[in-house]
């Protein structure tokens, strides 16, 4: 149980990261969001698009985002999503951990004696 | 998932959120936004190169379950909405608060008017609805109260007959007075207390709070000297003291053991009740009982009987009891009518019918109060028009400032509702402090949750309704005519006229009920007055009274010892310095009941079978109380010493039993008799009427006997009546002094001069007279406000037609008038109104009125006098205000 919710919980924050970073970009709506991570990723984090859009709520709750309804590049009407002040601020935070975090995780897989 | 946001809302405010907001389509947003998703993925795989079937299923497949992501997005915004119209909708109310205190401190005058207005009607009707509820409302602190009953009253003998056989009624208990002199260590003083049988307490369900109760055997013949004593009683004899359990106390001389204390709530039969003590009853000897009797019964009503049934059998059974009586037979109609009454409505009699009445008079001035508040609002709210307008164009809605006027009548009812609670509180401690005595259950009122919660629903119910009508009608007459408002040319003649029907009506309301309370006032006043006025037929103020009470058993034991007792108490106060005359009588006139008795008359009514006639009062007295009482005896003479036990029969009659039995003879020497078999009485002579009962009294035959042939009826306690030349409370110490020295034993009571009894005698009346004057002045002030405040309004309005009627050469004597007769023609409309009000009103206050009708002529001559005459005076400072109407700036202003 409580491994699991880790994984969830690790999994729903990466999701907020990637997303945050996508806004840097610019304001977008959740499917440019979704294929902005799939061409940054290069289609290895795989993610599952429906989840994209609760995690969305959730930044905006905290304020780490806004939203409004816009038109999108070829006229329909889309929902786009701004990162804010607070957004980029929290991204930084959460962007150095992780690579500290995934630095230290790579020193340690890359130590002697190498793996197999 | 989304925690921290709060709860859903409470009802009352989702439903005002629900009237006050239209709400955002959360499912469209969602659905929107998805498709939008799923489309765009959709474009992008045909672009691809797949088939449109291909593509659709594997856009649906990169995004999950879209029913389950829609669900929680759908829940989400749902949610985040409501806390935001929450979020709102508190903002704008707590804007609104600021907004309307703010607009009540500008205008202090009217805040207080309006406030202290509706402080007296929310005061008075709290403080009323207390004493009703306490004493009309609330159930009897009794075990299942609704179910007791009561029956009457009747003989030990009857009481146990009923008891064995009514099916309807169960657990018949009974009671009796049983107030005597009671000894607990100083002097002997004379306590109220009652007989009881002992299952009285177990059918109330009430039991000591020490103590125990009766048991069976306590009410068996010989064992009965046992008594349970009042929560008052044991904290002022006994300072509360817990070893009070097994103490004696004296009651008529005999030792009575205390075995328990009764809670400080429990009361009954009534208010004033100290102790209570089983009814002796002899298995072996109920023959020797079975005679006249006072034992009042209490039941219970069977659980599966109606009220109706219970009657039936009771109307059925009792009659068929008069055989067994020994003595005499009551005649073939006894009992026949007896009523079953719930034991409630027994108790609080006809103090319902004057509370409910109180609380009417409280209704009327409250509303006059709403209606004050409605109309000063509505002025207020038109010279608002120009404020409102501006909002309005603004973008304010018009519900937003409907909300916003609301509210700020909302302050100001709660402002009037935390001054009339203030009121109210303090009014009810007044009204128990003054309530005259005999107002049942008066120690249970207080300001009760519930009158605390009517207090509240009125003044927000005020608050809404005085608030809503002038709100609507102001932003109504905004909306249509906000351009021209906000130019500024033209607002009197759009909205100004309308207005000033609204309030008009108000005021004509307003006074109209104002009528009607001070018409019910005025006719209680000349009811009282007329009451007072009458004498009751005896010199009143050099007579002193004193109650005097010898242990009836110790009478019983030693008759002439008592009545040497009494001879004595008698020679000696006729002795004290300035005492002329003195007397005794067993039951003072106007300070108790007065008991009549079914007589016979020789030659006319001789068969108790066949009915006697009742004479109504009938008094046992010493020779010298004529005298004493200053009643001039007009035929034959007084008693004197020749009445004696032995001596023929004699009884002074008065005028009216002389006329109605022998209307063309003489009286003197005919000869009368009780019920019950017994030597004849002769008639030896004739007073006039006197009251005896009450100053109501509209019965007045009365029959005198003289003491010393009087033994069967004496109960052992005589009031001793003297008149005196000098000051009728040195006398009073003087008898209380010399009873003392004669027998510490004998208490000695109520010492009052005749006035004092009288004045005494009329308390309720004059409780009840006050305090509906005391609305009514409060109502005739409110409407004199009302009227002031409309005219001062019709004065600002038409301040431009005044000043051009003056510029064109109008008299100011002209243009006064102009607004007096319109003063005069509200007034006019309104006590018309009022008086066909009162001529329904006043019906039902007949049982109340005394020498006058209830359509009296002067008083509905009177009233709409008064009002006309308040009417002028309230309109005569904005009549003169008119009148100095400068023409030059009226015509500038326009």
């Amino acid at each position: 149980m409580a491994t699991q919710r880790d994984a969830g919980d690790l999994l729903q924050g990466t999701l907020g990261i990637l997303i945050l970073k996508s806004l840097l970009l610019g304001p977008a709506h959740g499917y440019g969001i979704s294929r902005w991570i799939e061409d940054a990723t290069r289609d290895v984090l795989r993610i599952e698009e429906g989840s994209l859009y609760p995690a969305l709520r959730r930044l905006e709750d905290r304020g780490w985002v806004t939203s409004e309804w816009g038109l999108s590049a070829n006229n329909r009407r889309a929902r786009f999503y701004t990162i804010s002040a607070a957004g980029r601020k929290h991204l930084r935070n959460e962007a150095s951990a992780w690579l500290r975090y995934s630095q230290a995780v790579t020193r340690v897989l890359r130590a002697d004696p190498a793996i197999a | 998932m989304t925690q921290g946001l709060p709860e859903r809302a409470p009802r009352w405010r989702r439903y005002l959120r629900f009237a006050l907001f239209v709400r955002a389509d959360v499912p469209a947003e969602v659905d929107d936004e998805l498709a939008f998703h799923l489309a765009m993925r959709v474009e992008r795989n045909i672009a691809l190169g797949m088939s449109p079937d291909d593509a659709r299923r594997e856009a649906i497949e990169r995004f999950g379950d879209v029913g389950s992501v829609r669900t929680a997005l759908l829940d989400h915004d749902r949610r985040k909405h409501t806390a935001r119209r929450r979020a709102e909708y508190v903002s704008d109310f707590v804007q609104d608060l600021k907004f309307g205190v703010r607009a009540l401190r500008r205008s202090p005058a009217f805040t207080i008017a309006a406030a202290l207005t509706l402080a007296l009607g929310i005061g008075a009707n709290t403080a009323i609805f207390s004493v009703v509820n306490a004493v009309v409302l609330q159930p009897l602190p009794y075990k299942q109260p609704d179910r007791l009953v009561t029956i009457g009253f009747g003989s030990t003998g009857e009481y146990f007959a009923l008891r064995d056989r009514l099916r309807a009624i169960v657990d018949l208990a009974a009671w009796v007075p049983a107030t005597h002199p009671v000894n607990v260590g100083g002097d002997a003083v004379r306590l109220n207390g009652v007989a009881v049988t002992t299952n009285l307490l177990p059918l109330l369900g009430v039991s000591p709070i020490v103590g125990h109760g009766f048991t069976t055997a306590d009410g068996m013949y010989g064992n009965s000297n046992v008594v349970l004593i009042s929560h008052a009683f044991w904290q002022r004899e006994f300072a509360g003291a817990a070893d009070v359990i097994g103490r004696k106390i004296s009651i008529e001389g005999s030792p009575f053991t205390i075995i328990g204390v009764m809670p400080p709530t429990f009361h009954y039969p009534s208010d004033d009740v100290e102790y209570w003590q089983p009814i002796v009853v002899n298995p072996n000897n109920l023959g020797l009982i079975w005679g006249l009797g006072s034992r009042r019964m209490i039941g219970r009503l069977a659980s599966n009987a109606t009220l109706a049934q219970a009657r039936t059998e009771l109307q059925s059974v009792w009659p068929s009891l008069r055989r067994s009586n020994p003595l005499w037979d009551p005649g073939p109609g006894y009992r026949a009518h007896t009523a079953v009454t719930p034991l409630q409505t027994e108790l609080v009699g006809s103090a319902r019918a004057l509370l409910w009445m109180l609380f009417g008079a409280t209704l009327l001035v409250l509303l006059i109060a709403c209606v004050n508040v409605a109309n000063l609002l509505l002025a207020r709210a038109v010279t608002r028009e120009r404020e409102l307008a501006v909002r309005a164009a603004l973008g304010g809605g018009r519900g937003r400032l409907v909300r916003q006027l609301v509210t700020e009548s909302l302050v100001l009812a709660a402002l009037g509702a935390v001054a009339g609670v203030t009121l109210g509180w303090l009014a009810v401690r007044g009204l128990v402090a003054a309530m005259p005595a005999g107002i049942p259950r008066a120690d249970e009122i207080s300001m009760s949750g519930r009158a605390l919660a009517f207090a509240l629903t009125i003044s927000i119910g005020t608050g809404l309704l005085f608030g809503l009508i002038p709100a609507l009608r102001a932003t109504r007459a905004t909306s249509a005519g906000s351009q021209s408002s906000i130019a500024g040319s033209g607002r009197r003649a759009t909205s100004g006229g309308s207005h000033l029907r609204v309030s008009g009506a108000l005021v004509v309301g307003e006074i109209a009920l104002a009528v009607m309370l001070v018409t019910a006032s005025l006719l209680l006043v000349r009811s009282f007055a007329a009451l007072r006025a009458i004498g009751p037929g005896f010199e009143t103020t050099h007579v002193v009274a004193g109650r005097i009470s010898v242990p009836y058993a110790r009478f019983a034991a030693d008759t002439q010892g008592v009545l040497a007792f009494y001879q004595n108490v008698l020679n000696r106060a006729r002795a004290l310095p300035d005492v002329r005359n003195a007397a005794l009588i067993d039951h003072l006139p106007l300070a108790e009941p007065v008991w009549g008795i079914a007589a016979r008359v020789q030659g006319q009514f001789e068969d108790f079978t066949r009915g006697l006639p009742m004479i109504d009062h009938m008094q046992i007295v010493t020779p010298g109380y004529f005298a004493t009482m200053g009643i001039r005896v007009t035929r034959g003479r007084g008693f004197d010493d020749r009445d004696r036990g032995d001596a023929p029969w004699v009884a002074v009659v008065s005028q009216t039993v002389a006329k109605r039995f022998w209307p063309n003879g003489d009286a003197i020497g005919q000869r009368v008799g009780f019920p019950y078999a017994s030597p004849w009485i002769t008639i030896v002579g004739i007073v006039p009427d006197t009251k005896q009962d009450s100053l109501r009294d509209t019965s007045s035959a009365s029959m005198y006997v003289p003491w010393a042939q009087a033994s069967r009826r004496f109960t052992g306690e005589m009031w001793l009546v003297a008149r005196t030349t000098g000051d009728p409370a040195a006398t009073g110490t003087d008898i209380r002094r010399l009873v003392h020295e004669i027998d510490r034993a004998v208490p000695v009571s109520d010492v009052r001069t005749m006035n004092a009894v009288i004045s005494d005698s009329v308390t309720k009346s004059r409780f009840t007279t006050l305090l509906v004057a005391a609305f009514a002045l409060l109502a005739l002030a409110l409407g004199a406000v009302g009227i002031y405040g409309v005219m001062s309004y019709l004065v600002g309005e038409r301040r431009h037609e005044m000043g051009i009627r003056i510029a064109l050469g109008a008299s100011r004597a002209s243009v006064m008038r102009l607004v007096l007769r319109r003063a005069a023609w509200l007034a006019g409309v309104g006590a018309a109104i009022g008086i066909a009000g009162a001529v329904v009103e006043t019906r039902s206050l007949r049982q109340w009125l005394y020498g006058v009708s209830a359509v009296d002529p002067v008083t509905f001559l009177i009233v709409p006098i008064l009002f006309l005459a308040v009417a002028a005076l309230a309109s005569s400072a904005p009549a003169l205000r008119a009148t100095r109407a400068d023409p030059a700036t009226t015509l500038r202003d326009e």
